[in-house]
């Protein structure tokens, strides 16, 4: 009989192997990372381009958004919607997206229509069309995506919470889309420059996860990607942003039931020695359901549907951040909650938490390998930080060397409660007087925009 | 390609009623854990709204043998996946696991399933009503066009219709659940003979099913529920509701009563939502978002369940063009469609997008253990994915004309969405 009482143990351990990562790089200087994967016959391109919107000229912010939303419309002999019917026509998904620091252009193609996928991919590659009539529809929406954006509380809130963090003159602090008076500024011409710019082999990596043979991969590359050049350029490294003041934020939204909360301030990078020990000590403060920011704010108090806690990486910059959604009333609550826990993980952790937080991700690791998209998302992870080979290879045992010690060092060294800002989003009549209260943290109240309101 | 698609299964049922699903996948060293309880918010009165969705959330509560937040500790401390959904007609619940754990899933679902009241108390439903509250405001009140789909299904759906109310309910009913209400909630649905388990992944089959009998064959089997019913439903003239919300843009949702899920034309109408909708390329699409760009946004799908189905058209007007407009071009295709018909490219397009669709979302166990509920569920057929696939491939562009003329020139409701403090503008 089996006793419920109990909690059943775990058989005996799994055996799970990681994926083999070959890698090469073409004449052209192109790299690839290649992943066989053949349960099922479909094969995932990810490609990143060294090209994001921290490279947009200050008064033409928004280029490298315009710029992924035109790369596929049309390209070599088709127009745009030539084009788009030539790939769905194969059942092939192809998305090009942005973010601050790299273009992206993913590919997923069943492996009888993957030839043919490559071969469109390769002409979006090297000739691409920027028909002036698509610029000009493209433009348009993007510069009404902007207005729309205002309806979203938890963006604005993020976008706010960005600006404030890297400050007003560093690049990361403009949001992708960039705005209406910028967005404006950008002509047809720009996104040509912005493509023999940045849109080059030498710069970029391409992950193939797939059912396909590599030397299928690489005659594929001779055969359509011959055309993509070498050009020697350089890129310019950001300079580092500078620490903002303590103060609290507040956006007005119309009658919202809820307000939007960011809590945080800037981090040190995704290479810094003591990752490892942030990414474990995390995972007890707000990384995942069970963790004390969540149990405190939702299960306990019942203020939210969901709390959680994160180090956000860019390429050249990180930042810690709390994320919330709390009813109107406990705003004010919540916060100094959120104030508390970050304070009290600097003070202790317990060894049953650090068990826990390390079982959690050790025994996770095995099913973020389980799809071909994962496992392409993993090593898009790898080549924008640009990790070690052997990173996942050793993930294991770092995390299982985070000591207790560790994990408090890493809270002391990188939970600020002493220097942080506070973005609230939300309906000011209710919130304004309650956030004046915050002791220590002056109340600035912000538009959309995260322009002060005078 | 229907290889990959032809998927073995067993099949059976407990003495208590459980049915129960193997699938071996050993691809990977993980096992999921599907159930699917045959009730949903379709279950639910007027005035009593809420129940199904509220007590999805208590079955995370801990029950006799597992304490508050430990469900949840046990699954993450394994290296899982975890999470439940309630919709018009069911609720579900699943982890994903290291195959190592699986005996652990089995325990946690069967407690919860056979012995979750011995752990319920006004505390924990308290706590609960708050998070689904604010659980409320999130996703709906405090969303940009948040309660567009309760408004239209209480017009598309009479007060007596199960589908009338939003499956997270009204504010109000959610404040007044009562403890007794979600004991019967539980007493009266939450039984072996009204549920379903999947197991799917890497396992041994003689070894699991010693496991499934000793933890949930001596739950005791609950009474016999009936399938609701309802008569078949019309709208006798159109409807128009126009509500205003925080928003910068007008919004239009025009919505057609169709056909329920894994009906004959259920299929044809996802592919003429797809051929109307569906890509830069398709009907609506190309017209009012790339050619006439009086839209910034158009989606187009057809949304089924078991007792009913609805077809909605959803457009983002650009600033300054009048909703009117927009609704006038929308059925001026829909007429040229009735009249024309489809192209063979159109046709040809949508059927290969939805075939490679197939082998794409065979990648993730979470969703094959699932899809073999739902399968379940609706025909009794687990391995029903070779015939959905036929299901859109026999398709003619007759089949879709014809359809099109069926629904879409029936009434309609129609919803308009305005930005507060500013008229519609006139064009």
């Amino acid at each position: 009989m089996i006793d419920r009482s109990r909690k059943p143990k775990a058989k005996e351990g799994i055996y799970f192997r990681l994926p083999n990562i070959a890698k090469h790089e073409s004449d052209n200087g192109l790299k690839v990372l290649y992943v066989k994967k053949k349960n099922l016959p479909i094969v995932q391109i990810n490609l990143i381009l060294n090209a994001g919107s921290k490279f947009d000229p200050d008064e033409k912010k928004g280029l490298a958004n315009l710029f992924s939303a035109m790369f596929d419309e049309g390209a070599g002999e088709y127009d745009a919607f030539q084009l788009s019917n030539e790939i769905e026509m194969l059942g092939s998904v192809l998305h090009v997206s942005s973010d601050q620091d790299c273009i992206y252009v993913s590919l997923l193609s069943i492996e009888e229509n993957f030839k043919r996928s490559f071969e469109l991919l390769s002409k979006i590659l090297t000739t691409p069309r920027f028909d002036e009539n698509d610029f000009q529809r493209e433009k348009r929406k993007a510069l009404v995506r902007i207005l729309q954006s205002k309806d979203e509380p938890s963006y604005v809130a993020s976008i706010v919470f960005e600006k404030i963090v890297f400050g007003d003159d560093h690049p990361y602090s403009s949001p992708e889309f960039g705005l209406s008076g910028t967005v404006g500024n950008i002509e047809n011409e720009d996104l040509k420059e912005f493509y023999k710019s940045y849109i080059i082999p030498n710069d970029s990596t391409m992950v193939v996860v797939g059912s396909v043979d590599k030397e299928r991969i690489e005659d594929l590359e001779e055969q359509f990607l011959d055309d993509w050049k070498f050009k020697t350029h350089s890129l310019k490294r950001l300079p580092s942003p500078k620490e903002p003041k303590r103060k609290i934020y507040l956006v007005h939204k119309d009658d919202a039931p809820q307000s939007e909360i960011r809590i945080g301030h800037l981090s040190s990078p995704r290479n810094s020695k003591d990752y490892y020990a942030k990414y474990v000590m995390n995972m007890i403060l707000g990384g995942q359901f069970t963790s004390r920011i969540n149990l405190n704010l939702r299960e306990q108090k019942g203020y939210t549907y969901g709390a959680h806690s994160s180090f956000n990486f860019n390429k050249e910059a990180a930042y810690f951040s709390v994320s919330t959604s709390v009813n109107s009333e406990n705003t004010l609550d919540a916060i100094k909650e959120i104030i508390n826990e970050l304070g009290g993980i600097r003070q202790q952790i317990t060894r049953e938490e650090l068990y826990l937080a390390k079982s959690s991700i050790i025994r996770k690791y095995p099913s973020i390998f389980e799809t071909y998209g994962y496992i392409a998302r993993n090593l898009t992870t790898k080549v924008i930080h640009d990790l070690p080979d052997d990173y996942f290879n050793t993930y294991i045992r770092n995390i299982q060397n985070v000591s207790l010690d560790d994990a408090l060092k890493a809270a002391q060294d990188n939970i600020h409660t002493d220097n942080m800002i506070i973005v609230v989003v939300g309906n000011s009549n209710i919130l304004r007087n309650r956030l004046s209260q915050l002791s220590n943290y002056e109340l600035v109240e912000l538009d959309t925009d995260g322009n002060e309101v005078k | 390609m229907e290889d990959y698609l032809k998927i073995n299964y067993e099949k059976y049922k407990l003495a208590n009623g459980l049915e129960v699903i193997l699938y071996q996948d050993k691809n990977l060293p993980l096992v999921g854990v599907n159930i699917w309880y045959r009730v949903g918010s379709a279950n639910e009165k007027e005035g009593k709204t809420g129940y199904a969705h509220l007590f999805e959330h208590m079955m995370f509560q801990g029950s006799k043998n597992i304490p508050k937040q430990m469900h949840f500790q046990y699954v993450q401390e394994a290296g899982g996946n975890l999470n439940g959904s309630t919709s018009l007609d069911r609720t579900n619940y699943f982890e994903t696991v290291p195959s190592n754990f699986l005996e652990m899933a089995l325990w946690l679902e069967s407690d919860r399933m056979g012995f979750l009241l011995e752990a319920l108390d006004q505390e924990k439903l308290n706590n609960q009503i708050d998070v689904v509250k604010n659980e409320r405001r999130q996703r709906y009140e405090n969303a940009p066009y948040g309660l567009a789909w309760e408004i239209l299904f209480s017009d598309l759906y009479p007060p007596d219709h199960p589908y009338h109310w939003p499956t997270i309910g009204w504010m109000k009913d959610i404040s007044n659940i009562s403890l007794d209400d979600v004991k019967y909630f539980f007493q009266t649905y939450y039984s072996p003979n009204n549920a379903c388990l999947v197991v799917g992944g890497d396992f041994n089959i003689d070894e699991t099913k010693n496991l499934i009998e000793q933890y949930f064959g001596t739950i005791p089997r609950g009474e016999d529920i009936s399938n609701i019913t309802t008569d078949n439903i019309h709208l006798e003239k159109n409807i128009l509701v126009v509500h205003e919300d925080n928003v910068q843009l007008p919004r239009i949702y025009i919505t057609w009563h169709s056909t329920k899920a894994f009906s004959e034309e259920d299929a044809v109408m996802d592919i003429l939502a797809d051929i109307l909708g569906g890509s830069k390329n398709s009907i609506i699409q190309k017209s009012l978002v790339f050619e006439k760009e009086i839209a910034q946004q158009v989606s187009i799908f057809q949304h089924s369940s078991r007792l009913n189905g609805c077809f909605i058209i959803v457009a983002t007007a650009k600033p300054g063009v009048p909703l009117d407009q927009i609704k006038n071009e929308i059925f001026n295709e829909i007429n040229k469609l009735i009249e024309n018909g489809i192209t063979d490219n159109e046709l040809t397009r949508s059927k290969n997008g939805i075939k490679s669709s197939f082998i794409y979302s065979m990648q993730n166990l979470e969703n094959m253990v699932d899809r073999i509920n739902e399968y379940n569920f609706y025909l009794g057929e687990p391995d029903y994915f070779i015939k959905d696939l036929e299901r859109y491939q026999k398709i003619t562009d007759e089949n879709v004309k014809q359809a099109a003329a069926k629904y879409l020139q029936q009434p309609y409701v129609e919803l308009k969405i305005i930005p507060k403090n500013g008229m519609e503008m006139k064009g």
